[in-house]
């Protein structure tokens, strides 16, 4: 008999609408990387909730190291040695890096003999002890809010080591990081395992699972597909079980006839409130149908960019003309109107309003106009609902109760999803994506990739802002590349190779 | 000078152990409005409390005084459970129910006030008198210039609260129990996957704000007015609710905050006495704790940071 960590046998879970776990049985051998792949929806985080003690499935049975368990709380999987990194975080974000790691399982002192209290001097030597030992480098007495993603992450990998857990679930780690930082947690992901922990890994990025997994265990719409053998697998084998359909991995692109200038940004500077210089003199116009890409690793200004166009910040000092027309006096509504879409990169806190129905989130762009409001100023929910059935049907959206679902239940996929549909429906000339295939799987990148072709055919000006550079060599037809706030080159993508752009990134060359 | 200090303390220190409750339950992340009712309703146990002992003794002893003290706190307590029922346990509206819960007391200990009043000591009365709370004066202490003056004829309950809020300030700050009151109020996701109880947090410290609510509510009953009676809905509460937001949620600044207020109070009646106003004025000086609130709010509105999960009903399965 093998040596298994976990075994989930038939395990089913429905939520109202959608099954979103139909009788998966899967073991996880001890001290193995074992992989979830699956599209948007298809019910990993799911599954991952359950073994974590949040959600209780509806039948099934989990047992540990051969024991059968209930885990009915999230305190019961520290006990059985579960930790997870969730695909959301979940820091206390006015408290220091040890006191998060160590919440829950504070070290102790006494004073007099008598009174107890937290002992924060052996809390910080211990996390930066673990921190080395596993290369996971932090400052125990910086402050969550003040820390970038990746550290944050390496936050919860810590909480998870700090608890001796010896299961460690990763839900999709690598969505938020940038290339490099990617490459750095995959290794430290294997040298876990090589210290004897088991770990399970959701992702969708192919390559990653191809890189570091030993088995990969594929759902489709809840159901467990087929268990395959990392290193016996292509990655276009993966993706077609996954999809359930032959995918194209490369992409074709037609040539199109560049228009006029729709988006001109001259000598564009950003201070922050601290006056920390966030873009310096950036200048660049986008044509009908170009696509113009900003590359750069991740904090470099790029979302700055995006953000004063669309005036969510308000620029220092230089100007920005939208069809030939100033728009540096308008406010949001007035610059969205004149004909910019936007999609941002936090979907969750910009882009979406969590607690509303699908349906409300679709049109929040345009309830303000007929059909959706009448004339005399009341909304038409009917036509709410039309336009979502469209969108929803057009740009498969999955959820479990079609327009009506609220947003916050749907998966995370899925709610970037909606983002786009409703952006796109807007009909812009200017269509900017900051991000929009984080954490979609192949099938959906696939479609927004093909969507953006055809934006571009249809003459739309389109700004990309993506860390990943693949996405960017793939759409461009002009790349940008910033490097702290400043333009390091712009230069047509059919002179620039991949490498050329990665070293322009990290501000090797200046060429502009 | 002295009675400048000694007023505006005995004043400062009821507010800011009412505070601190407060500072509990919002730094748990559970909204508390409810801070009035649970006040009078506190000092509605102590009083009546009080009432009963005495007239079964037949006379007055300082222990009695720490009994009611002892009662109060039991008073709150048991009301916040209530509202905690309502706010945790139920996933009612927390602003709602905390307002009910303060209309709630008015009228229930009004109406208790008087019944009791009659069917026990045979009395047309709201009130429930009380006895004049010890003071000290602590020696050498009090010869030194300006801070002399709080060592200068204190009320115990002075040094109580002081006693008290120390404590309180440890276990905020210190033990792994305030760690996690602090966290449910940013995170309470973060504190469920670390394997505690949210709502069982939550619910502690929401009858940690009753019970400290209760001792400042019974401390102005004594200092104030010497009786129990329902003109102790006066707002007292709500100024501890200015109090902490001031203080940013942290202790120390909360203290000071207390300390701002009581001198505001205690000059707003040296004006009304300074110019030769008529008694009927006095009402004027009451308004100028709240005079000086509006005028910090105005300028000091943008430093302040609520808990970030304030008011966010936890749910286990929240995404
Ligand atoms: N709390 C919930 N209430 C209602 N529906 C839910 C809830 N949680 C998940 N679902 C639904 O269950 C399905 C599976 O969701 P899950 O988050 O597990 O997908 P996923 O595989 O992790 O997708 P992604 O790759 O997009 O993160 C989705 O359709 C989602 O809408
Ligand atoms: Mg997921």
């Amino acid at each position: 008999m093998e040596d298994y960590f976990v075994q989930l046998k038939h395990i089913t879970k429905t939520f109202p609408g959608i099954v979103a776990n139909d009788d998966v049985s899967i073991d996880i051998k001890k001290g193995e990387i074992y992989a979830l792949l699956g599209e948007n929806g298809a019910g990993k985080s799911t599954l991952m909730s359950i073994l974590f003690g949040l959600y209780e499935p509806d039948g099934g049975q989990i047992f540990i190291k051969g024991k059968e368990v209930s885990i009915t709380s999230p305190l019961k999987a520290n006990k059985l040695n579960i930790g997870m990194v969730h695909q959301h975080f979940k820091l206390v974000s006015d408290q220091t890096i040890a006191e998060n790691i160590i919440l829950g399982a504070e070290p102790m002192k006494k004073k007099w003999g008598f009174i107890k209290s937290i002992d924060i001097d052996r809390a910080n030597k211990e996390v930066a002890e673990l921190s080395k030992r596993y290369n996971l480098e932090v400052n125990p007495t910086d402050i969550i809010k003040d820390i970038p993603v990746s550290t944050r992450q390496r936050v919860e990998i810590l909480k998870m080591l700090y608890r001796n857990a010896e299961l460690l679930i990763f839900d999709e780690p690598t969505a938020v990081l940038a290339p490099q930082e990617i490459n750095s947690l995959l290794e430290i992901i294997k040298s876990l395992r090589d210290n004897g922990k088991t770990i399970i890994l959701i992702t969708h990025k192919l390559d990653e699972i191809k890189q570091v997994a030993d088995r990969c265990a594929i759902l489709c719409k809840g159901k467990l597909i087929d268990i395959l053998d990392v290193k016996k697998a292509s990655t276009q084998q993966m993706a077609n079980l996954m999809v359930g359909r032959e995918i194209e991995l490369e992409e074709v692109r037609e040539e199109v006839k560049k228009g006029k200038v729709v988006l001109e940004v001259e000598n564009l500077s950003y201070k922050d409130k601290d006056k920390v210089s966030k873009i310096s003199d950036v200048s660049f116009k986008i044509y009908e149908g170009e696509v113009l890409s900003i590359a750069g690793v991740s904090g470099n200004g790029q979302v700055e960019i995006a953000d004063a166009i669309c005036n969510m910040i308000r620029a220092t000092s230089g100007t920005i003309k939208l069809n030939g027309k100033s728009i540096d006096h308008m406010n949001i509504r007035e610059r969205a109107e004149a004909g910019i879409a936007y999609i941002p990169e936090d979907r969750q806190n910009v882009g979406l309003i969590l607690d509303f129905p699908l349906y409300e989130n679709l049109i929040l762009k345009e309830y303000f106009r007929e059909p959706y409001c009448s004339k005399h100023g009341i909304l038409n929910f009917n036509e709410f609902k039309k336009q979502s059935n469209e969108l929803i049907e057009n740009f498969d959206i999955r959820s479990g109760k079609g327009c009506e679902t609220t947003v916050r239940s749907m998966s995370g996929g899925n709610q970037q999803k909606a983002i786009v549909a409703r952006e796109i429906a807007l009909n812009s000339s200017l269509i900017i994506f900051v991000q929009p295939t984080r954490g979609l799987d192949v099938g959906a990148i696939d479609n927004i990739h093909n969507k953006i072709n055809e934006l571009r055919k249809q003459g739309k000006a389109i700004l990309l802002i993506s860390l990943e550079l693949d996405e960017i060599m793939a759409l461009s037809d002009t790349i940008l590349v910033l490097y702290s706030g400043k333009v390091q080159t712009i230069e047509d993508a059919k002179n620039l190779s991949k490498n050329q752009v990665g070293e322009y990134m990290m501000g090797v060359h200046n060429n502009a | 000078m002295n009675s400048i200090i000694n007023d505006s303390m005995a004043f400062a220190l009821p507010l800011f152990i009412i505070a601190i409750g407060g500072i509990y339950c919002e730094g748990s992340g559970v909204i508390n409005l409810a801070l009035e009712g649970l006040l009078g309703v506190g000092a509605f146990f102590g009083g009546l409390s009080f009432a009963m002992i005495s007239t079964q003794l037949g006379t007055t002893t300082n222990s009695m005084i720490y009994l009611s003290l002892i009662f109060s706190m039991i008073g709150g307590g048991l009301f916040a459970i209530l509202y905690a029922l309502l706010a945790i346990r139920f996933k009612a509206n927390q602003v709602i129910s905390g307002v009910v819960i303060n209309m709630l007391s008015v009228s229930l200990t009004a109406f208790l006030a008087n019944q009791l009043n009659y069917s026990l000591f045979g009395q047309a009365s709201n009130k429930f008198m009380l006895a004049v709370f010890p003071r000290v004066t602590v020696p050498f202490l009090n010869k030194v210039p300006v801070i002399g003056a709080f060592f200068n004829e204190t009320y115990v309950f002075e040094y109580i609260i002081i006693a008290i809020a120390l404590i309180m300030w440890f276990v905020l700050y210190k033990t792994p129990y305030g760690m996690s009151v602090r966290a449910c109020g940013d995170n309470p996701q973060a504190v469920a996957t670390a394997g505690r109880d949210v709502n069982k947090i939550r619910f502690s410290a929401v009858i940690i704000s009753g019970i400290m609510a209760g001792i400042g509510g019974m401390c102005f009953a004594y200092s104030i007015s010497t009786n129990f009676s329902p003109s102790i809905y006066v707002g007292y509460g709500y100024l501890a609710i200015a109090a902490y937001i001031f203080g940013n949620y942290k202790i120390g600044q909360t203290l000071l905050a207390c300390l701002i207020f009581g001198f505001a109070r205690t000059f707003g009646y040296l004006i009304v006495q300074a110019l030769a106003l008529p008694s009927t004025y006095s009402d004027l000086a009451l308004t100028f704790p709240y005079i000086v609130t509006l005028v910090l709010l105005i300028f000091f509105s943008k430093n302040f940071t609520a808990p970030k999960g304030l008011g966010e009903v936890y749910e286990k399965s929240k995404r």
